[in-house]
């Protein structure tokens, strides 16, 4: 039976990707915003944010450095809306349906959709990552770091899959479904993806500090910059795992009920 | 037929539907303010600090806010022309206008309603946008007068926006096609002096935001509100507004007269 499941996991895994080759655009459009935004925070708003954070040479070069982590995470919130919107439409219009009526393992559809999102938003990364070379992002990570990072972001990407497929599964409609992950495209604004959280006013800056993404940003930063990370990775994993274990368990729940 | 009273009040008309259709759709007006709001809420809550250290010397010592509102509410108007924008693509598409054209209605009318209902709107925004804003700290020097003037060049700017923002609806097949001058509606307040002086831009950027319509309707608005001289951006801003207020107004006109091929 689990080697039935893992089938047509895989088969499952082949119609997303089969889809993502079809609309390649969807690819692109993942890519996009994240994009606009790194080079709106580099090129428009660099200037002011690179002199008002300081930093021992307080530029555009050293705010671009600062900038990419947070990036990388608006990047991965922004597939989990993409996630949440394909899920509803595999809902609402009835494939789902049929799927059931076949002898295929019931979960083999989400899981097709967590790990085609995971292969699609790595995708994503990597052309935000080329850009962000580019445009003169310049890390220090040994090749263990690079793997720790790719890693880190794997596993946030698993984590917020889980989630947004709960968000696509809980939706009525798919515009509902892309409105509700919109709190996880702010989350790397309202942390210390842009500006470090102690120029924050105080309230805000408390909710910066202690809110999901911060650490995994710290941590990102850290790996890639070579700075000391603390105990914010063991944060990331923390969060990136309770996220993903509530995720699943939603996604689970909702699935299993008939519609 | 085409009186100059009965085209006042067939324009009245169509102005009061329009104002009908923002009290039974709220959802737009919010949209078109929740989004200036939001940016006000994020420049000045979560990058306020770090902005106001580094835009210090554009901003003469004053508050980051104060540097920020006027390209704030400019985005209201931005934002106020795509709801307009959509609402004109959606009564040529669904075939009310040509309802109207077999009804002896002034054929103006139908549009003067939708510009006459728009400016209303964003000036309405863009008192609840400066409002949200003196409750964040905003503290403006100016005097009657130069609330007055930057009244006045608001308003031109919308109509200039509104105006552009009909000849867009007009042309647009469906109301997807319409989301071309919605992104540039959103996109260039970011490329001008909105958020932080153009100096600080890198180079092409700079260039571009130096020379884009936006820039001297902001620094004149700025300049206005908080009582320094505005120089020369004044002039640049009014042209700027009357040139592409008249190239909308004639585009749109110029659409709505050919026959409708939909």
């Amino acid at each position: 039976m689990s080697t039935h499941a893992v089938a047509d996991s895989a088969t499952m895994l082949r119609r997303q990707l089969r889809h993502m080759k079809r609309y390649p655009s969807l690819t692109f459009m993942l890519a996009g915003m994240p994009v606009v935004f790194l080079l709106l925070f580099a090129f428009v708003l660099g200037g002011a944010l690179g002199a008002g954070i300081g930093g021992p040479t307080g530029g555009r070069a050293e705010y671009i450095d600062y900038l990419v982590p947070g990036v990388l995470l608006m990047t991965v919130a922004s597939a989990a809306q993409g996630t949440a919107i394909s899920v509803a439409m595999d809902m609402t219009e009835g494939i789902v349906n049929r799927f059931r009526t076949m002898a295929i393992s019931r979960a083999s559809v989400l899981t097709g959709h967590v790990l085609g999102s995971l292969v699609q938003t790595m995708i994503s990364m990597a052309i935000v990552l080329a850009v962000a070379l580019l445009i003169g992002f310049r890390p220090d990570a040994t090749p263990v770091e690079w793997l720790a990072v790719i890693g880190v972001l794997a596993l946030l990407t698993f984590a917020l899959v889980w989630l947004s497929v709960a968000l696509g599964l809980v939706s009525e409609s798919v515009e509902t479904a892309s409105n509700l992950p919109m709190p996880l495209v702010l989350l790397p604004f309202l942390g210390s993806g842009f500006v470090p959280t102690d120029s924050m006013p105080a309230g805000l800056r408390w909710f910066a500090e202690y809110q999901p993404f911060t650490p995994v940003i710290e941590t990102l930063r850290g790996l890639l910059l070579g700075t000391p990370i603390g105990g914010s990775g063991y944060l990331a994993v923390g969060w990136c795992v309770v996220i993903a274990l509530g995720g699943y368990l939603w996604a689970k729940k909702l699935y299993a009920r008939t519609r | 037929m085409s009186t100059f009273p009965h085209a006042v009040n067939d324009s009245a008309t169509m102005l009061r539907r329009n104002l009908r259709h923002l009290r039974r759709y709220p959802a737009m007006v919010m949209m078109s303010l929740g989004v200036p709001i939001v940016m006000l809420l994020l420049f000045v809550g979560v990058f306020g600090s770090a902005m106001g250290a580094g835009v210090t010397g554009a901003v003469h010592d004053g508050d980051y806010i104060d540097y920020l509102v006027p390209g704030i509410v400019l985005m209201t108007a931005g934002y106020g022309s795509q709801s307009t924008a959509l609402a004109v693509n959606r009564d040529m598409t669904e075939g009310i206008i040509a309802r109207f054209r077999t009804m002896p209605v002034f054929r103006a009318s139908v549009l003067v309603g939708h510009v006459g209902a728009a400016v209303i709107r964003t000036v309405a925004s863009a008192v609840l946008v400066v409002l949200v804003a003196l409750l964040l700290g905003f503290r403006p020097a100016a005097d009657p007068v130069g609330w007055l003037a930057a009244a006045g060049l608001l308003v031109l700017l919308v109509l200039a926006l509104t105006w552009l923002a009909v000849a867009i609806g007009l042309a647009a097949r469906n109301a997807e096609g319409t989301s071309g001058f919605v992104l540039v509606v959103q996109v260039l307040p970011f490329l001008s002096s909105a958020f932080v002086p153009p100096d600080s831009m890198s180079g092409p950027v700079r260039w571009f935001a130096a020379n884009e319509p936006f820039t001297p309707v902001i620094d004149t608005l700025r300049g206005l509100l908080a009582g320094t001289p505005v120089g020369g951006s004044a002039a640049v801003a009014v042209a700027w507004c009357v040139g592409l207020a008249v190239v909308g107004y004639l585009w749109a006109r110029a659409l709505f007269r050919r026959d409708p091929v939909r």
